[in-house]
């Protein structure tokens, strides 16, 4: 087997004052892949990530990087393009300023960047010669970006990369990392937008409290969902009859019907409850979304 | 070298540099009109500069060395204070040290840029400041040497200083007060590293200042004011007068090394493990 180029191992973070943001965390990512990073706040994404980039130092575990461990200023850092959070400026320089300095902060030369790639991918036009201060979030998150590719990295991460965008530009950002991938290149993407994990990831590790909850293909997290939707005449009877059931994880109202996730059983055993509570059926529907998966991993975990 | 130039940018493309720089430019002026037009005909006043005030009437190489007195009681405090407590913090409250680590930079390389710039820039307002006063006081007051005088072991003299030796004193004296600063610069600094707040940083380096002060004014402390930071802070001031580098000067430069390297190491130490989550 190849070696990962992302991976933790054993990985755990204690803050002071107690917190333990990340815990015995290990999962891998392999060459070409496009893996979300799932999780609900508070989860140790963004704790993970930066570990990863040698921005925090581990309290226990390591993070390896083309099969290296990563220490703080690596020089494996120079084939990571990384975004964590919101992309952030020197605000009283203008975006072109910005851009280069932090290439050749690096050591790097100028003529070595890919900055007219770059500049197409800001497409901020005449205002890449402006402060930053006066950009929008969107325009910051994509000069963010395109400093992200300015090295024509070979591992992308990038934490919330469509914060601030409107859907035309999250469109362009998930159509990018897949033509990035595409090129060969690696991708951890965390991301609250499950939809976006679904469409652009090709594997996706869950992450709640710390720890690993899941690790795997996206199409194997979504076909093991094992979510119902059942549309009923009574709602809320259905609701109250479902909730009582062991089979039954989850129930989530939505209007005309219910979304019950299921930890076991069959799904007619569900139909039977309801039909012996007198609530009538309507349909009965398998949901195969990450965000079912998700909600059944996340929420059978607490 | 890439990183020097990046810091160095950051930090002279900044309004409030331009602003800092303004202002030591116009005080030596302003000051030079004023005692132009309204010369003291005794030593007073002056933030302690007094004496200087009244001998620039004579000579316009002492001017300088007024404007030196006058600015490096607290202005310059201010100014510096601001320079060493943006270095780290700045970056930290942008959001944008985070990223400027994900470069393969060294935290000690990128920490020892920083460091260098805010104490280049610092360096250079002291050496505005007497630039400035120099050429002004030249301007209105004359190109001369200056008679100064001298009370010593009960007899009163007279030491005449030609246009060389004030010179060669007052680049003593801007090397001396720039060094003397640097302390602060190291000590902003580190507080730079530890808050991720600029205006945390240089309030606290200016309170330490001041309460330095404060206890150096406490003689029953006796010899523990000796290594107060700002005990031979102005011990330069007797090279325009008694015409000679003194054993003070020595003590207050030596000190300042032991400071520089105590705050410059600790810097080191804890920026090295820090974790960043801004």
């Amino acid at each position: 087997m190849s070696t990962p180029i992302v991976e933790v191992r054993g990985l755990s973070k204690l803050f002071h004052g107690g917190v333990l943001a990340v815990d015995d965390l290990s999962f891998a990512v392999a060459q070409g892949e496009v893996c979300g990073l799932l999780g609900p706040n508070g989860a140790g994404k963004t704790t993970c990530l930066r570990v990863l980039l040698g921005l925090i130092h581990p309290t226990k575990g390591d993070a390896f990087l083309f099969g290296e461990r990563v220490h703080p200023s690596s020089p494996l850092l120079g084939r990571v393009g990384a975004l964590i959070e919101s992309a952030a400026f020197v605000p009283h320089l203008t975006g072109m300023t910005n851009l280069k300095l932090w290439w050749e902060s690096g050591g790097a030369k100028l003529r070595d960047a890919d900055l007219d790639g770059a500049l197409a991918i800001a497409g901020l036009g005449d205002a890449i010669n402006r402060k930053v201060k006066t950009y929008s979030q969107g325009m910051r998150q994509r000069l963010g970006l395109a400093r992200v590719l300015l090295g024509r990295p070979e591992v992308l991460v990038l934490d919330e990369p469509t914060n601030g965008l409107d859907p035309g530009e999250m469109r362009e950002v998930r159509q990018l990392v897949r033509r990035v991938a595409d090129e060969g290149a690696t991708v951890l993407l965390s991301s609250h937008i499950l939809a976006e994990v679904e469409q652009v990831c090709t594997h996706a590790v869950v992450m709640d409290k710390g720890r690993l909850v899941a690790a795997s293909t996206v199409d194997d997290l979504v076909s093991s969902s094992g979510s119902v939707y059942l549309e009923v005449d009574d709602v809320a009877a259905a609701e109250r009859v479902l909730r009582e059931l062991t089979i039954v994880q989850r129930v989530q109202v939505e209007p005309p019907g219910l979304t019950v996730g299921m930890n076991g059983g069959k799904r007619s055993e569900l139909v039977a409850a309801l039909v012996r509570a007198g609530v009538g059926v309507e349909t009965v529907m398998v949901r195969r979304r990450l965000e079912d998966a998700f909600l059944n991993l996340v929420e059978g975990d607490e | 070298m890439g990183v020097v130039r990046t810091e160095t940018v950051k930090t002279t493309r900044r309004l409030r540099t331009y602003i800092s720089f303004g202002v030591v430019i116009v005080i030596p002026i302003i000051m030079t009109i004023a005692l132009k037009a309204n010369p003291p005909d005794q030593p007073q006043g002056g933030g302690g500069g007094g004496l200087f005030f009244l001998s620039a009437r004579f000579s316009g190489l002492v001017l300088p060395a007024a404007a030196l007195a006058l600015m490096s009681s607290f202005l310059l405090i201010i100014i510096v204070a601001i320079f060493g407590g943006d270095a780290m913090a700045s970056d930290a409250s942008w959001g944008n040290l985070r990223f400027v680590l994900m470069r393969p930079i060294g935290r000690v390389k990128l920490l020892f840029a920083k460091l260098g710039v805010a104490a280049f820039v610092s360096w250079a307002a002291v050496f505005t400041v007497v630039l400035v006063g120099l050429v002004a006081g030249a301007i209105v007051f004359g190109w001369k040497g200056l008679d100064a005088p001298h009370f010593e072991n009960g007899h009163f003299t007279v030491i005449h200083q030609s246009v060389a030796d004030l010179l060669w004193h007052l680049v003593i004296a801007t090397a001396y007060v720039s060094w003397m600063l640097t302390g602060l610069v190291a000590f902003t600094f580190l507080l730079s590293c530890v808050t991720d707040s600029p205006l945390a940083a240089m309030g606290t380096g200016v309170g330490l200042y001041i309460t330095s002060q404060i206890l150096d004014a406490i003689e029953p402390l006796g010899s523990l004011r000796y290594v107060l930071p700002t005990h031979y802070f102005d011990a330069w001031r007797d090279l325009i007068f008694q015409g000679h580098p003194t054993s003070d000067m020595a003590r207050g430069a030596l000190l300042m090394i032991g400071y520089v390297l105590l705050f410059t190491g600790v810097s080191v130490w804890w920026f090295r493990r820090k974790d960043i989550l801004t």
